[in-house]
């Protein structure tokens, strides 16, 4: 069994990073948890713009993605700021049920100074905390991995994707659990990723998300033509959507999906699940955080240079001239494959050896580079 | 022979350049399904991650790669000439 040298949390997942979260429940807190950011060493705060008049499912899911983050293993403990008490508190309570250390703060009555340094008080106690606590060894099993392919092009369906599928379907064949989504990046390939689900209720399940996608476009009066494929797809060769989704599903492997999730819902099955996400990278790549992914795979063609501010992203790439030209973005370069230098077998033991030393503590590069996206997904207009 | 491009599948009608291809030039391509060899005379530059056609594909016909129709030709294709936008589309999202 491979080990990493990860952190044991207080319900028992496997983190391989250890950080101290500043969350800002909304728009108007994002000053304050910056400001804690800033004065207080190994804490990251996580800025965006919503979580005021939000309703109904909208609301649940801003809830669940910033609720996730709190209790993704990553993190050691998390300081909640909110303008007024109610919803702060919330997210704090579902952080809180993970036994790790959560406090929340409102802003209203004191101010942004006040509530920075009371903030920063209890953060400064946090990261000496966390600190404490040293890596030890864990199965690479017990991981949750995530991923996602962005500005792909026709290398990512002829190697970087088939790396990942190869790679896949090693890691369930050892116990991981894992996640695939980008819903609307399978069109023209929905069969086959329908046909690789372990029952017919799965099989029932996913297509009745894939139709609601469909529908919610449909509803929209838009065409995803001028969108997908993206501009970057085109210059790098993919000519349709279908062709680009053949390619994208490459990342599957050849295992049966044991369950379908709804966005930013945490797994409760081993193996390979797939989730209900958008394809924009930053935002598939949050709700793959909040659902609890302590590593995230990402391959790209034309280069896209997302990053997590809570999971490390390990990009990989097998087109040339973007691993030559965007080398401080690329963690593994398979182009290899293309120049038929090895096959997809050593390319994925290349990428299980660097799993292995990015969860035990080496920084991708997104990490160095400070790529830290967190964009929760919108479902509609606020109130 | 320069070995500058990939066939996903047996039945595929196209190949993707893994290295730029000049026009005119005589190139040598591998199925990944059963690494057998396929040659073909480029009627254009084809860049790298770009297709090229492997036989001649008429105009409204699907066009496979994959083994599976990733579009409709929109124009008719000759065997070695460059596929792409120009010459298919989507059969997806009201593009009929």
């Amino acid at each position: 069994m491979t080990k990493i040298l990860g952190y044991e949390r207080e319900n028992g997942h496997i983190g391989v990073r250890n950080h101290v979260l500043i969350i800002p429940l909304d728009d108007l807190s994002n000053s304050a948890a910056t400001g804690v950011e800033s004065l207080i060493k190994g804490t990251r705060a996580i800025p965006h713009p919503y979580g005021r008049l939000q309703f109904g499912p909208d609301l649940e899911l801003m809830f669940k993605t910033l609720a996730g983050f709190g209790r993704n293993p990553n993190v050691a403990g998390a300081v909640v700021i909110g303008i007024e008490q109610n919803w702060t508190q919330e997210i704090a309570d579902r952080i809180a049920k993970t036994g790790k250390h959560v406090e929340a703060l409102s802003i209203e009555g004191s101010g942004d100074l006040k509530t920075i340094e009371k903030a920063s008080r209890i953060a400064k106690s946090m990261v000496q905390d966390a600190t404490e606590k040293p890596r030890r060894e864990y199965d690479l099993s017990s991981l949750l991995i995530s991923t996602k392919c962005g500005e792909s092009d026709t290398t990512s369906g002829l190697a970087s994707n088939p790396t990942i599928g190869a790679l896949y379907d090693r890691l369930v064949a050892e116990g991981n659990t894992l996640l695939l989504g980008e819903t609307s990046e399978l069109t023209g390939a929905e069969a086959h990723i329908a046909n690789q689900m372990a029952t017919p209720a799965l099989k029932l399940k996913f297509q009745k998300m894939f139709d609601d996608y469909t529908k919610e476009i449909t509803r929209q009066g838009a065409d995803l033509l001028g969108s997908q494929p993206t501009q970057g797809n085109i210059k790098g060769g993919l000519s349709t959507i279908e062709e680009k989704a053949l390619g994208n599903i490459q990342k599957a492997g050849k295992s049966k999906f044991v369950d379908v999730l709804d966005y930013a819902e945490e797994p409760t099955k081993k193996g390979l699940n797939y989730m209900n996400t958008s394809s924009a990278a930053a935002e598939c790549v949050t709700l793959f955080a909040a659902a609890g992914a302590v590593v995230h795979l990402f391959t790209t063609g034309q280069g896209n240079i997302i990053g997590n501010p809570i999971i490390p992203v390990i990009k990989l790439s097998a087109n040339p001239k973007t691993v030559a030209t965007m080398s401080e973005h690329i963690d593994l370069d398979v182009s290899g494959l293309l120049r038929f230098e090895y096959d997809l077998k050593e390319a994925a033991d290349r990428l299980y050896k660097l799993v292995v030393k990015t969860a035990s503590g080496r920084l991708t590069a997104n990490e160095v580079l400070r790529h830290f996206e967190f964009v929760p997904t919108k479902l509609y207009i606020s109130a | 022979m320069a070995r500058k491009f990939l066939v996903h599948a047996r039945r595929d009608q196209v190949g993707v350049a893994v290295a730029d291809i000049l026009k005119g030039e005589e190139v040598e391509g591998t199925f990944m399904d059963d690494g057998s060899k396929v040659t073909v005379k480029s009627q254009d530059e084809v860049p790298l991650g770009h297709k090229i056609a492997l036989m001649e594909i008429g105009k409204g016909q699907k066009v496979i790669e994959y083994g599976e129709e990733i579009g409709v030709a929109t124009a008719g294709i000759p065997k070695g000439s460059h596929v792409h936008v120009h010459n298919i589309k989507s059969m997806r999202w009201g593009s009929s």
